[in-house]
């Protein structure tokens, strides 16, 4: 318990340090919104008007904590293209993002664990070198370029899916998901290779332990002790690498959406760069950090829970 | 002896694999078959021959000289990171495991909001307030590299510092500055040296998707991740346009975490 209060204020620390230096970032860029709601040939006087009117003479670090209060209570401010408020703007988005992400990540663990533990089993074996030698390529490649080349196999030569035929989950889940799977692979797969690599060594440094020769000498056959005694210590450090990979697979569909025509989060947050429509950048920014870092802090504790000798 | 033997296979696979890539490089920054910007309207997408060994992009230009100017930006960009990382890695850890107390903890705290600030993200909010471009992309991947790299400097200095030979160091007058350079900084090397490579690739990896993002090196200069963005759209006609720089970025990160390997064993 002491260990979660820990961490968890260590999180509200860093959330606080984050939203403070994106919202200090932001407030150094020339132009205000004043600026941007009445153009560049607006008069001085009226601009000062609508800046005392909007608050922004006010000091900085109260027009922060008014910021950040908003943010916390679900209000991102308004999108200077747009007119829109940027919470209806990603409301609808988000979703897309995070299922893909969870999606990614259950491939992710679903296929990298019975290869890792197979190949550390048969490790020096012809298969074991096939397969490593495939993984260390397969790690090698950037998902985007995985995402292409899913495309071009799936998409245009195998014709599974139409590439761009993206549906929304709101008008038809299972056609969504049926589409969503190709670029959930592209993310996991570079992923995958990492955990099969990890693991594989994990296992295989685990099972030189002394105590797996006792487990041995107790009778236990191989099949028993690999997975009651190894595979839970040689689970630790790849846990420690799916908490990293959760938080990566969700700052990676920004990229992967683009390969698929997805239009999710990334996309606004790059046509909003584009635009120069800070308050939509601004605020998608701080909302993926907010969700890595409260991701990074789950982590922390289930990874207290599988071993409780971490209690730092 | 049999696992020594594949990994020494593996080093030299490394080794030709980068090799090869540094000389490409070394050959796109001295000259090109074509100029990279020359447009030729009658070889729009053309497959690839002996006259453009990798065909021909949407406007004409060759895909090879292409390929090498776009090899050698990125490199540019990823040695530049890595090496602002690696110095200011450096120094923040050394210190900070070094002499430990307040500067640490500081220290280390602000490292950590760093750490948890995705670097795509970080690049981002570059880009939106000093515009795109190769020398934002540089600042913004340099100051995420910079936690990861502080990090671990900062576990050997904690791990030598009591040892008797900084010890003895220390007693026979030598400067605090000298012991953490001339006799730490040696010992750390071998952590540090595979760091920098696969900090390397995860910088290569970086720049491709930011430019793939079309936020990183800008048309007409090529680069590998924008080549990726545009060959999209000829997928279906001309799948070679995609596949040589994607092949490239694949075999430059391959070739050198084939050699971070050795280092990490």
């Amino acid at each position: 318990m002491k260990y979660i209060g820990k961490k968890l204020a260590a999180m509200i620390i860093t959330l606080l340090c984050i939203s403070f230096l994106v919202y200090l970032a932001f407030d150094l860029i020339p132009g205000d919104a004043a600026l941007a709601a009445l153009g560049t040939d607006a008069t001085p006087e009226s601009l000062a008007a609508l800046r005392e009117q909007l608050g922004l003479n006010r000091p900085f670090l109260e027009r922060y904590l008014e910021w950040l209060a908003h943010f916390v209570g679900g209000d991102f401010g308004t999108s200077y293209k747009y007119h829109l408020p940027v919470a209806d703007m990603i409301v609808s988005k988000l979703p897309i993002t995070v299922i893909m992400a969870v999606i990614s990540f259950f491939i992710m663990v679903v296929i990298s664990l019975p290869i890792g533990i197979y190949t550390a089993k048969h490790s020096g074996k012809r298969i074991d070198r096939i397969v490593m030698a495939l993984n260390q390529i397969v790690m090698s490649v950037p998902h985007f370029f995985m995402g292409i080349l899913i495309t071009y196999f799936f998409g245009l030569v195998l014709r599974w899916f139409t590439p761009g035929g993206f549906v929304s989950y709101e008008t038809d889940f299972w056609k969504f998901l049926a589409y969503i799977i190709f670029p959930c692979f592209a993310i996991a797969l570079p992923k995958i290779a990492m955990s099969v690599k990890l693991l594989r060594s994990s296992c295989i440094e685990e099972s030189k332990k002394d105590y797996v020769r006792t487990a041995y000498s107790k009778g236990n056959n191989t099949n028993k002790v690999l997975y009651r005694h190894v595979l839970r210590n040689a689970m630790i450090p790849v846990i420690t690498l799916w908490g990293m990979t959760l938080a990566d697979m969700l700052v990676g569909s920004i990229v992967i959406e683009q390969v698929f025509n997805i239009p999710g989060i990334g996309r606004i947050l790059l046509t909003s760069i584009s635009y120069r429509d800070y308050p939509v950048v601004e605020a998608i920014i701080t909302l993926i950090a907010f969700v890595v870092i409260v991701t990074n802090f789950v982590v922390d504790v289930v990874y207290q829970l599988i071993d409780p000798r971490i209690n730092v | 002896m049999k696992r020594k033997k594949i990994y020494s296979s593996n080093v030299i696979i490394g080794l030709v694999i980068t090799g090869a890539m540094l000389l490409m490089i070394l050959i796109g920054f001295i000259h090109t078959p074509y100029d990279i910007t020359k447009m030729d309207s009658a070889a729009k997408l053309a497959a690839p021959s002996l006259k453009h060994l990798m065909g021909c992009d949407n406007f004409g230009r060759d895909i090879f000289s292409r390929v090498l100017k776009g090899m050698g930006n990125t490199f540019v960009i990823a040695a530049a990171t890595v090496t602002i990382g690696t110095v200011c890695g450096v120094v923040i850890g050394a210190f900070t495991g070094y002499f430990g107390g307040l500067l640490d903890e500081v220290l280390m705290r602000v490292n950590d909001v760093v750490f948890a600030f995705p670097s795509i993200l970080l690049a981002l909010v570059f880009v939106s307030i000093f515009g795109t471009g190769k020398y934002n992309v540089i600042g913004a991947l340099g100051i995420a590299f910079i936690p990861s790299f502080a990090r671990i400097v900062r576990g050997e200095f904690i791990k030598y510092r009591e040892m008797d030979y900084v010890k003895s160091a220390r007693l026979s007058g030598v400067g605090q500055l000298r012991i953490i350079f001339v006799h730490i900084l040696p010992n750390a090397m071998p952590v540090l040296m595979s760091s920098i490579m696969i900090g390397f690739n995860n910088a290569v990896l970086a720049e491709a998707g930011m430019s793939y993002l079309g936020i990183g090196v800008q048309p007409p200069n090529a680069s590998l991740g924008s080549m990726l963005s545009e060959s999209q759209t000829y997928l279906f006609s001309a799948p070679w346009y995609a596949l040589f720089p994607g092949l490239m970025i694949i075999l430059m990160v391959l070739g050198l975490s084939l050699l971070a390997d050795r280092g990490g064993k």
